[in-house]
């Protein structure tokens, strides 16, 4: 009972003091130090509109730096030292050549960038693509609720979900796991050739098509823009080349690879794969924040522009990548950063299925091996300070944006 | 917007069946979570989840014979059933590990020492011996056996009611609650100002500011439990509520500025431009105009902030501790785990005892949210 | 102000909702227990209105167990002990020292990482006449006394860690039926072990259960059966060695431990599943095949809490029991055990601190466990009839009659490596690395 008065209490108190602070703050201001009115009204105005926004900014501030900043700088200053008996001595760029020294920083590192290609991409994708859907019929909240729920399950109870999901038993014994049961069921006949080969060619395939349309019209605009803007348009380029040739020689891989058929696999300790096992479940658990957010925007598009090109004749198709995507562009970013730096800090997942072993090894989950098992904070601290490295080129753009937003 | 798919059946129907196999792929994983929690360890392990709703013909683990002996006609017999639910059909049994279906019901199976055991169809056992049975090791039963479907509450009692030390899930529950609901409205007030002042008030090195806030999004938790439970303890908050209240927002808020600020920008401008021409200060336009108009982006947020506070461990282990007081649901859940983590009935019980809430809370507010997002289509 | 009365009102929730006074399990006085010892510290020891903090790795069932000993250490001395502990309690206690929110005692099984720990300074040294009672008074009593000795933050050696509650590993656990069923007898040799496994392969049968899995632990189970291996294929000084690095990680003895282990476990027809399913079968279900019709597997090797995943109302002695993980014949190596412990540490001194670690020495604080189930001590006062059942009276025994203890070895070495590389270098190893390959990498990650 004490414990809900005293939560009671601290909303009362935590939200009063907010909205008393913002208030008897801005009362100060326009009364008490810059009275609008008087001799100097218009320049005691201008200076009051000088001082509010950091009224305004001052606790977020204080928190921040606090509990980010701060930390931030206690790391990057941990990452230059080594703990011997207690004691912090300086030793340079010690810790970050023993990192680099590392096969698993390498692996984490390899696993990350692949894991920041992946998820982003399909759970923004699946998430537009059930909010565009679902707005269209009559059953779209219920299927929206369903979509979103994996939103609402912890990390724990998601990880055991997927391992009844993963679950492997020895051939003969009656399976648990549903992929495994699925996949028992394909025995190399027509059917199994349909799904396992055909479809995820032409999936991939069809990927590849997606990426080079993208990458043609960057190719067409290169000769738009400034230095800065062409030198992305290129980067997007190869990027975007690598991709396709990528999928392209996957669907190839797909069409001709030897399936072990009629034997139960060990989903989480295949090589190279295992990885994405572990990406479906935190695309599982994001989709749903992609959709909300998404389908919120979509909502947001005008009637009128569709409306327009409804006359104009234009089939779903073009209306809604033609029409409304590029109206949410901005939303289409703020989610897609969203969950890049959600995958940039994923370690629960990680830690839960597979403890980074079998070559799963992640960034976030490399750093905590080494903050907390190894306790070794000085290599800690430097695989932490990559991972704030990493998250620079999605900084640049949001303030791209920003200042882009300002004009 | 309905009337585009309107116009083409085979359009609606493509939508229709597209909807419901995405539906179906996300909501297969929890429903076969769902199913195994009413379900037996035993049935877990022996059945997919999926034949759970039809009768399973399986090995079962072997039964000791045990029941009070009857001296009859010279012989001594012990009679019994092997299960305590009607419907089971045996197809074949045995007597040992290295035969399990040597024998068809109603057989008579003969042990050493002249001891004979019979086992009907329905799972009724007798054990003939012509010496008392008293202080013997009575053979094991081994049965192949159709069972029906069953389905049972009993895992969920263990987990809520299972008297583990004082650790009571009920006090877990409030701790969470205790946590979770100040740790969501504190940082979307703050958050909300500060994003009001990032959108659409003037000042020297907002860019600078914006781009902070989107760098501090990618810190890592990890990396400031140290330096920040030394703050606590430095200053005299400790381990406790208030700590990890404090915790908790400062770690919402670099999100919840960017959600609520990309929001807030793109609100129309020239609703507030016309409130300034009229002489409302910013203060009042944030009253009266953003934050109505801001509704769905916080009530969304509100939503996710709650989720996450609620499913955290990492920072509850941290800042609030884990004596029996403090222990907070997940906390609890997985302690449970660690200690009976082999067994598939407690894990799925408890992971689902741990999502009520949060699904609750969706469902409840799901309507709202809707509601909210629609009005937010002012663009 | 604010600050201070949220402090106040938490505090206060907190002692409102934490007094839960436990019932004395034994009533005492009754029974074959010491009650002479529980006595003469109650006399000793007036400590009324005090109380300490103390952070365990016991959870669930084991919390349920801890607290019935500790009621008896309220109930003696007056000083109320909070109790506490969480999944990943070793992160915890490094978190909570570095910041400077400390429990005043903490019990670990890792003896490493109290090393770590009282090397920068966070532990207080319990004393030269500690030791020497330990020496005196636990079987094997120098090799305890040295587990708990550690480098201080000044680079003295002094005893840190007060060794409470050991756990035997070097067991082998089976069905007895299924053994009488197929009429196998209980090795007592590692040359009758394998020919052993070799007969129920050419019966049809599979001999072995291996589970590596442990989610983020995965590969601990392998590194219990190398350091059986070590134990069993090298004398003890080389094993100390090995722990210490000293003997290089990929050198030759080591390296043809692990294929001991190999030999077992990366053999199709020895395993349950395949060796394919050795590294992501979970070490809790993988007790399970003992016990299936027709078993799934004959043996498995594992410590001694593994019966808590035994199935539903297995009967220790009847339906499982356990016999000790044999030496070879061929090796004048006597009878080596491993084992594993859990380890008392003070890291707020008080007076009601110190009068826990007493309290841990007299023979009752021992009884009142072992009379339950899950506690085998290595104390030489304690009366064995106490024993909760005959399996744990057996593992006591094993214990006694071991001519080698030794500590589990992963937990001495270095946390990057006993809870690192050498396990995912055991599952790298049962996934088809060879065991050099395995070892070399192993030895690399040795921190300098």
């Amino acid at each position: 009972m004490e414990q809900a008065f005293l939560a009671l209490l601290t909303i009362v108190i935590g939200v009063g003091g907010c909205v008393g602070y913002f208030w008897l703050s801005n009362i100060v201001l326009d009364k008490a130090i810059f009275p609008v009115g008087g001799p100097n009204a218009n320049r005691n105005i201008t200076r009051a509109n000088a001082v509010r926004p950091w009224l305004f900014l001052l606790p977020a501030v204080l928190a921040l730096g606090l509990y980010l900043a701060y930390p931030v700088f206690a790391t990057a200053w941990l990452s230059l030292n080594r703990n011997e008996a207690g004691e912090l001595v300086f030793v340079g760029f010690d810790n970050y050549r023993q990192m680099l020294g590392e096969d698993k920083f390498w692996e984490s590192l390899r696993n990350n960038a692949i894991w920041l290609i992946v998820v982003p991409a399909m759970a923004t994708a699946f998430g537009l693509l059930a909010a565009q859907l679902t707005d269209r019929i009559r059953w779209g909240n219920i299927a929206k609720s369903m979509i979103f729920m994996p939103m609402a399950i912890s990390f724990v109870g998601a990880s055991v979900i997927w391992k009844l999901i993963y679950d492997t038993r020895e051939a003969g014994q009656t399976q648990i796991g549903i992929l495994n049961a699925i996949w028992l069921k394909f025995d190399g006949g027509a059917g199994s050739f349909l799904l396992l080969r055909v479809l995820p060619a032409l999936i991939l395939l069809a990927g590849a098509a997606a990426i080079l349309w993208v990458v043609w019209g960057q190719v067409r605009a290169l000769s738009d823009g400034g230095t800065m803007a062409k030198a992305l348009r290129v980067l997007g380029i190869v990027v975007g080349a690598w991709l396709a040739y990528v999928a392209v020689s996957w669907g190839f891989g797909a069409a001709t690879a030897q399936l072990p058929y009629g034997q139960p696999q060990f989903w989480l300790q295949i090589p190279f794969w295992n990885n994405f096992f572990l990406m479906a479940v935190l695309i599982w658990l994001q989709t749903g924040f992609a959709m909300v957010i998404l389908s919120a925007a979509l909502r947001g598009v005008p009637e009128d522009t569709i409306e327009a090109a409804i006359i104009d004749g234009a089939n779903p198709f073009q209306i809604f990548f033609k029409i409304k995507v590029p109206q949410i562009m901005g939303t289409i970013v703020v989610v897609w950063t969203t969950i890049t730096i959600t995958v940039l800090k994923v370690f629960d997942i990680v830690r839960a299925m597979s403890g980074g072993q079998q070559e799963t090894q992640v960034l976030a989950n490399y750093m905590y091996d080494k903050l907390f098992v190894a306790v070794d904070w000085g290599v800690g601290s430097a695989s932490a300070m990559v991972i704030l490295l990493l998250v620079t080129p999605i900084l640049v753009w949001n303030v791209y944006n920003a200042r882009k937003e300002m004009r | 917007m309905e009337n585009i798919a309107g116009k083409k059946p085979a359009l609606t129907w493509a939508v229709h069946i597209s909807v419901g196999l995405l539906v179906l792929l996300w909501v297969i994983p929890t429903i076969g979570l769902l199913v195994s929690s009413f379900r037996s360890g035993d049935q877990i392990v022996s059945s997919g989840w999926w034949n759970a709703l039809f009768t399973q013909e399986q090995q079962m683990s072997p039964i000791r014979v045990e029941g009070a002996e009857v001296a009859k006609d010279g012989v001594f017999v012990v009679e019994g059933r092997l299960f305590g639910t009607d419907g089971v059909t045996v197809s074949a049994w045995g007597t040992s590990s290295r035969e399990p279906t040597a024998y068809a019901p109603g057989d008579t199976a003969s042990l050493d020492d002249g001891i004979s055991v019979t086992v009907q169809a329905d799972g009724a056992y007798a054990l003939t011996s012509p010496v008392t049975t008293e202080g013997m090791r009575l053979p094991r039963i081994f049965t192949t056996a159709a069972t029906p479907p069953e389905f049972s509450t009993a895992n969920y009692n263990l987990v809520l009611f299972s008297p583990l030390a004082g650790q009571s899930i009920f006090q877990a529950f409030m701790n969470t609650a205790t946590v979770a609901i100040p740790a969501t409205i504190i940082p979307i007030l703050i958050a909300a100002f500060a994003a009001y002042a990032l959108a659409w008030m003037e000042f020297p090195g907002r860019a600078l500011l914006i781009a902070a806030i989107v760098g501090l999004l990618v810190v890592p938790l990890q990396l400031a439990l140290i330096p920040l439970l030394q703050i606590h303890n430095a200053i005299g908050i400790g381990k406790g509520y208030l700590g990890i209240w404090l915790a908790h927002t400062g770690f919402g808020l670099p999100l919840a500025i960017y959600l609520l600020r990309n929001y807030m920008v793109g609100l129309p401008k020239d609703i507030i431009e016309c409130a300034k021409v009229d002489g409302a200060t910013d203060f009042q336009i944030f009253t009266k105009i953003i934050l109505p108009l801001s509704f769905p982006a916080l009530a969304s947020f509100a939503i996710f902030q709650f989720l996450w506070t609620w499913n955290d461990l990492l920072v509850a282990l941290v800042f609030l501790g884990t004596s029996n007081d403090q222990q907070v649901l997940t906390g609890n859940i997985v302690n449970l785990m660690g200690s009976r983590g082999g067994d598939w009935e407690i894990l799925s019980a408890s992971a689902f005892v741990s999502i009520a809430v949060p699904l609750i809370v969706f469902f409840a507010m799901q309507k709202y949210l809707v509601r909210g997002l629609l009005a937010g289509s002012v663009k | 102000m604010k600050s201070k009365l949220y402090v106040s009102a938490a505090a206060l929730a907190i002692f409102a909702g934490g007094a839960h006074a436990q019932d004395l399990k034994f009533p005492v006085g009754e029974g074959a227990f010491n009650w002479d010892s529980y006595k003469a510290f109650d006399e000793a020891t007036n400590l009324e209105g005090q109380s300490i903090s103390l952070f365990g790795p016991w959870r669930g069932e084991d919390q349920v167990l801890v607290e019935t000993m500790l009621a008896y250490f309220t109930a003696a001395s007056g000083v109320a002990v909070n109790y506490s502990s969480s999944e990943g309690y070793e992160q915890q206690i490094i978190i909570d020292a570095e910041a400077g929110s400390p429990p005043d005692v903490a019990v670990l099984p890792q003896p490493g990482l109290i090393a770590d720990l009282a090397g920068k300074g966070f532990i207080t040294p319990l004393g030269a006449e500690t030791a020497q009672w330990l020496t005196d008074n636990y079987g094997a009593g120098a090799s305890w006394a040295a587990l708990g000795t550690a480098k201080g933050k000044d680079g003295a050696e002094a005893l840190f860690a007060f060794p409470y509650k050991a756990d035997v590993k070097s067991l082998v656990w089976y069905s007895p039926e299924n053994f009488e069923d197929a009429g196998y007898a209980v090795p007592t040799t590692m040359e009758d072990l394998k020919a052993l496994t070799d007969k129920i392969v050419a019966d049809g049968g599979t001999p072995w259960c291996i589970g590596l899995g442990s989610g983020g632990a995965t590969g601990w189970p392998a590194t219990d059966w190398v350091e059986d291996m070590m134990l069993r294929t090298q004398p003890p000084s080389v094993y100390d060695a090995w722990v210490k690095n000293e003997l290089p990680f990929n050198s030759p003895e080591v390296v043809a431990a692990i294929d001991e282990f190999g030999a077992f476990a990366k053999n199709d027809a020895y395993v349950q599943g395949g060796a394919a399913a050795v590294a992501s079968t979970d070490f809790r279900d993988s007790p399970k095949g003992l016990f299936s019709s027709p078993p799934g597997c004959y043996m498995h090797r594992q410590a001694s809490f593994i019966p808590s995943f035994f199935p539903e109302g297995t009967e220790l002695g009847t339906d499982a029991d356990f016999f000790y993980f044999p030496a070879y014949a061929g090796k004048d190596l006597g009878q080596p055990v491993l084992g594993a412990g859990t380890l008392a540490f003070i890291m707020k001194d008080s007076e009601a601190a110190r009068a826990f670690i007493e309290w841990l020495k007299t023979p009752i604080a021992h009884e009142v466990w072992m009379a339950q189930t899950g506690f085998v001590t290595p104390h030489k006062a304690v009366n064995t009839e106490l024993y909760g059942s005959a399996a744990l009276k057996k593992q006591g025994e094993i214990l006694a009659n071991a001519t080698t203890f030794r500590f589990d070895g992963s937990d001495l070495m270095p946390g990057a490596v006993g809870a690192g590389s050498f396990w995912t270098g055991m599952v790298d190893y049962v996934g088809g690395k060879s065991a050099q390959e395995v070892a070399d990498t192993i030895q690399s990650s040795w921190p300098k």
